[in-house]
């Protein structure tokens, strides 16, 4: 399939527009309330595009809101800013009539078996109901179909009077991906198709992804949680962290040569067959922070391994470093609590005391280092913000002395292949080091 | 090319075989559906005139229900149109009046002109059978005591209840051995595991008794409700008067008038004895004088239509709006639940009266004897305490994917209701609504047990009226008149909520039962 659809992106780029293109789109929830506090940002500015026939990946942990992007291409979900096109027409503002006729080209193949189908109905009815709902031909011919449908996911005809109950995750999911197929969609949404899958049975429905993307001349957006499932399966790969692409490619590319640094860690994470080749794991620290409060720089920059220090603190070591950040990211998640009214009469009357736990928290980090004197007094007047309940003051301190680039200014695009790669990393501007370089430096250190 | 001619022959044969109805089905194997059949048509028959009256009654409660609602809503925006619907309803029902009264010519075997049980005792009458001679009684079945007589009828009536309720169950099994085309169905197992649930096959039994004492009371019963109740000054019985030896006639009025259960014995006349006119009375007499199995099996179809059409109406509502605020959230949720809580909040015997009150002369308070007022405001305060009860569930199937993967195919909000949302909200449904049916008998008996122009108007029988008018006796020899009704209003209601367990546990076999929500659901009552 790769050599195929490389070929068909060769000429697709020659050629029309893409199947898919993405521009701009987010998706933020919770918004417009006024109690309801800052919006979840689930997918927050991301452009892309699908050739027709191509197998993209989109790979990212939960909660990188990788199943809401999917989810809004095929109009699950309403975009909250941006475009989809679709063949060249944005599909965020069909209603009624017309985003029912489009529907039938863009399906959706759910990841828990369990939870996709009715169990009340039984097989025949549920892969059906996409033609009933279309009314599509005669019901005779309906049957013919749903049953020329069940034989090419690999299921026999006579399973049409059975329920969902009679049969195993893998049969279950090959029940949902002839649904799917039943309208004859040209793009289908794979949303973590095999996760939810025994081993064994994870091989056999991705070669019949596979083989039918052949058959029908599908175009897929294949959601994947870690990067091992995706490489034979995809032709190209985003990588997905808090609502941001962070690195966009060609697949072997990606994988032999990742330039950013989010892409290295998860790279680095997967096990390898051949141990001698020496790869350091990066293990990246504490968990992504919460979209509804992203960091207000790279959304990376809490956790990357690569992040830029001030000039001044260059010499410090890498352990001391960590430690300073996850500090910062500490005292960051303080300015998320909003303080009710008792908390800010107490503060006022200085006696405020629901925040002491940064003391413990900063004993916990610093015990074991010898913190340079400037850092100290920093980080004391830090603590000591944070304890009389201004925790904005205390983050916006501490951004002052330690914060870089990475911080506060918002990461662009940059190409950084010849294929076309594209990476989200400050990085990449020639005034810094590159990533691979810093990668080594601190790891050898 | 050979392979192709085969592969083809298959596709026909599996298509032909599916396209293929119920009734093709059974014509290749007739078998069991004939057997099945045989039994059925002569249960029909032996019961013709009493099943057709039975549905018809039905039919008129539904229509009157409907059309109640309709009249209600209409009359909220257009009085004039509301007369309108009025009309409507009118000629319906006496239509349906019509047709009852056509069915109840209809021949009935297990009927009480079949097997009578009233008539009178002259010593001089005897009759011989197998050679034995015996004093006869002139009136009842084959000359036989006006006891017995009852008892034969009784027990043969409550057989081929029994017996007809079992006969569609069996139905329902034959088609799924021989004709479902689905071997097996999600619904098989909860009808198996309902099966073994000795708790709900009570609650079972219950309900298919009381159903029994509504539909075939008058079968059932010693006497009927309007010649013992309703018009008994025109109707007369015939006795053997001690005085002079001969037989009289006296109407029943005055007959009962002098059988009344007043506590003391000299004037009481208990359970399983006769009166003075030759009269049998299984439960004793009322205060009144009188018969309260008679009674019973009246105030058994006044119940059954009251909470009927209350619960139905209730469930239907309920329903409907769990969906539609589960489906589509937010606002539409907001609104509903605001709605229900306006209406909890609303004292429902306080409500009562007011209704009772401001419809005082209203057609509508006249249909079904108070009836249908009261069945349309406990329909209409039941259902935010249901709906309660099934937000959760329908909230948690809408949230299922496959309800995703209808609305990404561009199914019909509608139709994704019904068909994805829909069945597992059904089951929770039926559990709610057995349970809040408990309430909705004992809050119609508290209201007739108050009386004064509340509940079921009078003569026409009301389980609460009873307990109401045997309140005095309780410690007295007519300890009866409260005491049997109470223990069938406990009987009821302890069958419905066995009932609800059963289905709880068939549908849910995991779950363990005393939820707040049932709590709540079945706090139903005034
Ligand atoms: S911009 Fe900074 S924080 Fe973000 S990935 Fe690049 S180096 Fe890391």
């Amino acid at each position: 399939m790769s050599q195929q659809s490389i070929q068909s992106t060769a000429d697709a780029d020659q050629h029309s527009q893409p199947l898919v293109e993405v521009t701009d789109l987010k998706k933020h929830y919770g918004d417009g309330g006024r109690f309801s506090g800052p919006p979840v940002k689930a997918v927050d500015g991301v452009n892309f595009e699908i050739q027709e026939g191509e197998t993209l990946g989109l790979v990212g942990e939960s909660g990188s809101g990788k199943t809401t992007l999917g989810r809004t291409l095929i109009q699950l979900e309403t975009a909250t800013e941006g475009t989809v096109s679709f063949d060249g027409r944005d599909i965020t503002k069909l209603t009624g009539s017309d985003l029912k006729q489009w529907r039938k080209n863009a399906q959706i193949v759910f990841q828990d078996p369990d939870s996709s189908l009715n169990d009340r109905m039984t097989i025949g009815e549920i892969v059906r109901e996409p033609l009933d709902a279309h009314d599509w031909n005669s019901p005779a011919e309906r049957r013919d179909r749903v049953k020329e449908l069940l034989s090419s996911v690999g299921l026999q005809a006579d399973h049409y009077y059975r329920y969902p109950h009679q049969f195993s995750g893998g049969q279950r999911q090959r029940i949902g991906i002839a649904r799917a197929l039943a309208l004859e969609p040209e793009f289908m949404v794979l949303d973590e198709p095999v996760s939810a899958l025994d081993a064994s049975v994870q091989a056999k429905i991705l070669n019949l992804l596979e083989d039918l993307q052949d058959e029908f001349g599908l175009t897929y957006l294949f959601i994947a949680h870690d990067l091992s499932v995706v490489r034979h399966i995809c032709d190209r790969v985003a990588v997905m962290y808090l609502g941001k692409i962070m690195e966009i490619g060609e697949t072997e590319e990606l994988y032999a040569d990742a330039k950013n640094p989010y892409t290295r860690s998860l790279l680095s994470a997967i096990p390898r067959p051949d141990p001698t080749i020496d790869r350091n794991r990066i293990t990246l620290p504490g968990a992504p922070p919460s979209p509804r409060n992203p960091p207000a720089g790279c959304q990376f920059s809490t956790r990357c391994p690569a992040k830029i220090r001030p000039e001044a603190y260059a010499d410090i070591d890498d352990d001391t470093w960590s430690r300073i950040e996850q500090f910062r990211e500490v005292v960051r998640e303080r300015t998320r609590d909003q303080m009710g009214v008792r908390d800010r009469v107490k503060r006022r009357l200085g006696t405020f005391s629901k925040y002491d736990d940064i003391e413990e928290a900063a004993d916990d980090l610093f015990a074991d280092v010898d913190l340079p004197a400037g850092i100290t007094d920093t980080v004391d007047t830090a603590i000591e913000a944070v304890k009389d309940g201004r925790p904005t003051e205390a983050h916006d301190a501490l951004t002052r002395e330690f914060g870089g680039v990475c911080d506060t200014e918002r990461p662009d695009m940059h190409q950084v292949s010849d294929a076309g790669r594209l990476s989200y990393c400050h990085r990449h501007d020639s005034e810094y080091d590159s990533v691979a370089d810093t990668l080594a430096d601190r790891s050898h250190e | 090319m050979a392979a192709n001619t085969t592969h083809a022959d298959d596709t026909r044969d599996t298509t032909r075989r599916s396209t293929d109805g119920l009734w093709t089905r059974i014509r290749t194997n007739p078998q069991p559906a004939l057997r099945w059949g045989v039994v059925a048509a002569v249960l029909v028959v032996l019961e013709l005139g009493a099943l057709t009256g039975g549905i018809l009654t039905l039919v008129d409660a539904l229509v009157m229900g409907v059309t109640g609602l309709i009249d209600v809503i209409v009359g909220l925006v257009s009085p004039a149109l509301a007369g309108r619907v009025v009309d409507v309803q009118l000629a319906l029902s006496t239509f349906i009046e019509g047709v009852r009264s056509t069915a109840q010519s209809l021949p009935t075997l297990l009927s009480r002109d079949v097997i009578p049980n009233q008539g009178y005792n002259d010593p001089s009458t005897v009759r011989s059978f197998l050679g034995l001679s015996y004093n006869a009684w002139t009136g009842p079945f084959l000359g036989l005591s006006p006891a017995a007589a009852w008892a034969i009828r009784m027990a043969l009536t409550l057989a081929y209840s029994l017996f007809t309720f079992y006969w569609l169950y069996r139905g329902w099994l034959t088609f799924r051995t021989h004709y479902r085309r689905a071997g097996w169905t999600p619904r098989d197992d909860m009808v198996n595991r309902l099966r073994n649930h000795s708790w709900g096959k009570f609650g079972i039994v219950v309900l298919v008794l009381f159903l029994t004492m509504s539909l075939f009371g008058t079968t059932l019963a010693p006497s009927t409700v309007q010649q013992n109740i309703t018009a008994s000054y025109g109707n007369e019985v015939q006795y053997v008067s001690d005085d002079t030896g001969a037989v009289e006639t006296i109407p029943v009025g005055e007959a009962n008038f002098n059988s009344k259960s007043k506590g003391n014995p000299a004037q009481n006349v208990g359970v399983m004895t006769y009166d003075d006119y030759g009269r049998f009375h299984p439960f004793g007499t009322l205060p009144n004088g009188r018969d309260l199995f008679t009674y019973m099996m009246g105030g058994a179809e006044t119940t059954l239509m009251v909470t009927g059409i209350a619960i139905g109406m209730a469930g239907f509502i309920a329903a409907l709006l769990a969906l539609v605020s589960s489906y589509y959230g937010g606002t539409v949720d907001l609104s509903v639940l605001t709605l229900a809580d306006g209406i909890v909040s609303i004292p429902q015997l306080l409500l009562l009266i007011m209704v009772s009150v401001v419809f005082q002369d209203h057609w509508l308070k006249s249909v079904f004897n108070g009836g249908l007022l009261l069945a349309l405001v406990f329909g209409l305060t039941t259902w935010p305490v249901l709906w309660r009860s099934l937000r959760g569930p329908a909230l948690q199937v809408a949230e299922e994917e496959w309800v995703d993967a209808a609305k990404s195919f561009g199914q019909q909000p509608t139709v994704t209701m019904r068909k994805h949302m829909l069945p597992y909200v059904l089951g929770y449904l039926l559990i709610y609504a057995s349970m809040t049916v408990g309430g909705i008998v004992i809050a119609m008996a508290s209201l007739s047990f108050l009386g004064n122009g509340l509940g079921i108007t009078p003569p026409t029988p009301a389980w609460g009226r009873a307990i109401s008018q045997g309140q005095p006796y309780v410690s007295s020899a007519s300890w009866h008149i409260a005491l049997i009704p109470g223990l069938i209003i406990v009987v009821l209601v302890t069958g419905a909520n066995a009932l609800g367990d059963g289905i709880r546990d068939a549908i849910d076999p995991e779950s363990e039962g005393g939820s707040e929500e049932e709590a709540a659901a079945t706090g139903g009552g005034a």
